[in-house]
């Protein structure tokens, strides 16, 4: 390279980093092969011993990592590309976590933690599964270390390491030539303005937590296969497989409550390929989840279960592939840029893929099989029924996010369905309404013989939930009859698991898991269905007529133009846009809601805060705000500002000559002369060098508010001189120019603000019910805590 | 016939309904020309901002008029209508996908994706859609 000796750098911190990445590639590789020749040769206890030191090694090293590449950005060490690219001197500590997973590498590292994490708890908890477990586990660690690499083989690039150097990177750019570059390189990038969220800092982390945990049913399957054990490798793997379906909920539901709640799409789920890529694994892994439940109780559909649990983790590394390959390019918002390592995540996907497809065709002639077909009057059947609509249901999203892939390999020409909502709500709804009312119908029968008596209470129930259904479609106001048979298995699934439930209750609380999560998930299915069923859009221009010739199309128009201090009425609402305030690089603008009622008058009112963030990089970043009730929300962003800033300038400015008792009018308010006095006490004249000073007494009346302004006249070594009073809310400015003593008036002069400049334009919707979508996910997480604990509960008895 | 054969025929079926769904709702990246020759029909179109024409959006007259003159791979050219305000970093789009239909004269688009030169993270900007 060159001899440029460059000044500034810090490069111990980068060579610690690199060298912790290469460490724990090469001790994951040492892992892996310790733990499998300890799975092969179980008398020699020496494998296992080395594989415990190296893996303690390993951890150390992931640890290293993160610690190096966290001080680089908290120290604003910007001569390494990765803190330049994420992170920015303004940024606060908390929002330097997040820098974390904004870049490819950073992300790849948050997983290698999480897996490194749950390695060491199958350390202490895995027992006589561990030499098998831990070698899948560390293989998956291996290609994930590697892609932190960053080093030439041969002339291919393997990996992108977070401490690469700037100057590295940009290679040809002029400024590298300097010695002292440093100092001109005054701040990075920024993180970018969506992920400068509280729930951006959280989110992530719970999700790849999620991702992380999907290794761990996948490598107890492949350990049973490896053993020909068909049976005890799910005890252990079943309350591992709850916690993913657990933890994976959670953070997909929390990417939801993060769209809704900080990106003006308006929703919390839009069908974006990045969302569907981690649903899919999450419902099959759920489908897996029922199938070994019921394998456990009937010794059933064994190889449904395994193939369910090894397609959850080829799906979590198909979902990796398909957000960080950029392969999505033109189809979603969120998928990373390529930073070439497409090949080395299809390497990843692929040996995985082959190392399922090799043990599954292994072990295929020995594996367990169902001698006949399930009974319909049994809970096993329709558990496996509820299965399979999930397997398709997967299978419908997964097939249309793919259609990018589809092109690349085919040379096809697809664009995703141009309505994308409407495409899978074609199938998904249906889907739902099935899964809903058979989680009722399941629960209520009995594992393998059932009398008349399941049946009967299946009926019951029903009727029950037949009755709630048709009160609720009034009570929440829906109008297309086609939501009836929604709203009923959403119904059913809540009253029929919460007649399974009502026994448990009295001490059996533990075995309540599976009533709770279905509960949760009938509640799930009534608030998505009212919430977006009865979403409305009330920032609707309802002045009946079509602003523009041109476009006299109605049906889209949902942005309101407000001038600020003008009040508009908005469906039930009047709002005004009342002011815009600076925080650190936001702006906030208020905007006030008061609701009226069928009388006309104000109900209530209350303040909504949208924000804005100008941003260099990336324009107008515009947050909502939303003002959360029980019943409903009322969501808020503003969808455009105005470039400049509105102007300072005063317009349609008249002269009154006006007496006290006089009434000044203006355009939007009317001002009363009080009366004129001479004992002023204004801060900043100077009373004693006046002969005169007179302050004109007004009260100014706006639609809403009275203020009170005094101009005043003075007159200083035989100079007349006028001091002005500015109104600023009424955006009105009053002068005293001059008293007339002939006819005892004064002459006032009135401006008003040139309001041009001055205004937001927003978009409000209304969400009904969308606390319960909230609620059912809360429940729903609950019932699977129940599940775990009894799960595990169950191993310490056996 | 078994219970179990009817349930695998049942998937089956459902299966390939779902692929014949994808295919015949898929859209697909075209030029002005296809879209004008079947107006009403929604279509990709990929293509950059002419910049010598004047783009319209006057928010005081109405805020959901935007209209922007837009030249597709081929060089056609074609007046585009967004029902909605100007999308914020317009100005600095390298590449505009927009998805819609031929009204009349102009193209209706529904959504408006840009591709924005900023090298280094996510390229997309998403400016309009809807969700659940």
């Amino acid at each position: 390279m060159s001899s440029v000796t460059f000044i500034g750098e810090h490069l111990f911190w980068g060579n610690l980093g690199h060298t912790a990445v290469v460490l724990s590639f090469i001790s994951s590789i040492l892992v892996t092969l310790s733990y499998f020749f300890a799975e092969r040769n179980p008398l020699d206890k020496s494998w296992a011993n080395m594989a415990k030191y190296a893996f303690q090694l390993h951890s150390l090293a992931v640890l290293t990592i993160i610690a190096t590449l966290f001080y680089i950005i908290y120290s604003h060490y910007f001569e390494y590309h990765y803190a330049w690219q994420h992170s920015s001197r303004d940024l606060p500590v908390h929002f330097m976590i997040s820098c974390f997973w904004e870049g490819q590498e950073g992300s790849f590292l948050l997983w290698i933690f999480w897996q490194m994490v749950i390695g060491q708890i199958l350390l202490r908890s895995s027992k006589s599964w561990l030499n098998p477990v831990m070698a899948v586990l560390m293989l998956s660690q291996i290609a994930l270390t590697s892609m932190l690499l960053g080093v030439k083989i041969f002339s291919y690039k393997m990996g992108s390491s977070p401490f690469e150097l700037l100057r590295n990177v940009m290679v040809d750019a002029p400024i590298f030539k300097q010695a002292d570059y440093l100092s001109k390189v005054k701040d990075g990038n920024g993180l970018n303005p969506l992920l400068q969220n509280y729930w951006m800092v959280i989110h992530p982390p719970t999700l790849f937590f999620g991702f992380a945990t999907t290794i761990v049913p996948f490598a107890y399957a492949i350990a049973g296969l490896w053993r020909k054990d068909f049976k005890e490798w799910l005890k252990p793997a079943l309350p591992w497989a709850l916690v993913s379906v657990m933890v994976l909920g959670a953070g997909i539901i929390m990417g939801g409550f993060w769209a809704y709640e900080s990106l003006s799409f308006g929703g919390y789920w839009a069908w974006d390929p990045v969302e569907n890529a981690s649903l899919v694994p999450w419902l099959i892994l759920i489908a897996g989840v029922h199938v070994m439940i019921l394998h456990k109780a009937t010794g059933n559909s064994y190889i449904v279960a395994v193939v369910l649990i090894l397609a959850t983790f080829l799906l979590v590394l198909y979902a990796t592939f398909l957000t960080r390959s950029g392969i999505l390019g033109n189809s979603s918002v969120h998928s990373f840029t390529d930073l070439g390592m497409s090949g080395q995540l299809l390497v990843f996907l692929l040996l995985f893929v082959f190392l399922s497809i090799a043990m599954v065709v292994w072990r295929w002639k020995q594996m367990p099989r169902s001698a006949k077909d399930e009974e319909i009057y049994t809970r096993e059947f329709w558990m496996f029924i509820g299965s399979l609509i999930l397997i398709i249901s997967s299978f419908q999203i997964l097939l249309t996010t793919s259609i990018p892939v589809f092109n690349k390999v085919f040379g096809a020409n697809m664009a995703p369905p141009a309505d994308v909502i409407g495409h899978y709500n074609k199938w998904q709804m249906p889907m739902a309404i099935l899964l809903g009312i058979f989680t009722a119908v399941a629960n209520l029968l009995k594992y393998k013989k059932n009398k008349s008596e399941g049946i009967k209470k299946i009926g019951i129930y029903a009727a029950v939930a037949l009755v709630l259904t048709i009160v609720l479609f009034f009570a929440f106001d829906l109008e297309n009859y086609i939501y009836i048979a929604l709203l009923f298995a959403g119904v059913f699934a809540v009253t029929g698991n919460f007649g399974i439930l009502i026994p448990f209750l009295r001490g059996k609380i533990k075995l309540a898991g599976a009533s709770v999560a279905h509960i949760g998930f009938g509640l799930l299915l009534i608030g998505v269905l009212v919430s977006s069923a009865n979403k409305q859009v009330i920032s609707i221009n309802e002045t009946g007529e079509a602003l523009n010739p041109e476009f006299n199309n109605k049906e889209n128009v949902e942005n309101i133009y407000l001038e600020r201090g003008k009040p508009n009425r908005m469906g039930d609402y009047i709002i005004t846009y009342v002011r815009d305030s600076q925080h650190w690089v936001n702006t906030y603008y208020q905007v006030n809601y008061k609701k009226i009622n069928k009388q006309g008058e104000v109900d209530y009112e209350f303040n909504l805060y949208p924000n804005g963030q100008i941003n260099p990089k990336f324009g107008l970043v515009a947050n909502p705000d939303t003002k959360h009730y029980v019943s409903h929300d009322v969501f808020t962003y503003v969808s455009s500002v105005p470039s400049q800033k509105a102007s300072s300038k005063f317009i349609n400015e008249r002269t009154h000559e006006v007496k006290p008792g006089d009434t000044i009018y203006t355009n939007n308010a009317y001002a009363i002369l009080m009366g004129i006095n001479t004992n002023t006490n204004a801060e900043k004249v100077d009373i004693n060098n006046f002969q005169v000073l007179l302050g004109a007494e007004l009260k100014v009346y706006t639609l809403d508010k009275v203020y009170d302004a005094m101009p005043m006249y003075g007159v200083q070594n035989n100079a007349a001189s006028s001091f002005e009073a500015l109104v600023d809310e009424a955006k009105l400015k009053f002068n005293f120019k001059g008293v007339n003593p002939e006819n005892k008036t004064i002459t006032i002069t009135t401006a008003e603000k040139d309001n041009s400049g001055d205004f937001v334009i927003m978009k409000a919707i209304i969400f009904p019910w969308i606390n319960l979508v909230w609620a059912g996910t809360i429940v729903m997480i609950v019932g699977f805590m129940i599940s775990i604990v009894r799960r595990i509960t169950d191993i310490k008895a056996a | 016939m078994k219970k179990s054969s009817i349930i695998g025929l049942i998937v089956i079926a459902l299966a390939i309904g779902a692929i014949i769904s994808m295919y015949g709702d898929a859209s697909t990246y075209e030029g002005f020309e296809m879209a004008r020759n079947n107006p009403g029909k929604e279509y990709h179109v990929v293509g950059v901002l002419n910049r010598e024409k004047e783009k319209y959006y006057n928010p005081q007259k109405d805020a959901n008029y935007f209209s922007f003159y837009l030249l597709d791979e081929k060089g056609n050219e074609s007046k585009v209508v967004y029902n909605n305000p100007e999308p914020a970093d317009f100005d600095r789009s390298e590449k505009i996908v927009i998805v819609g239909s031929m009204d009349g004269e102009h193209f209706k688009a529904d959504k408006i994706l840009l591709k924005c030169p900023s090298k280094y993270t996510d390229d997309q900007v998403k400016t309009a859609g809807a969700s659940l």
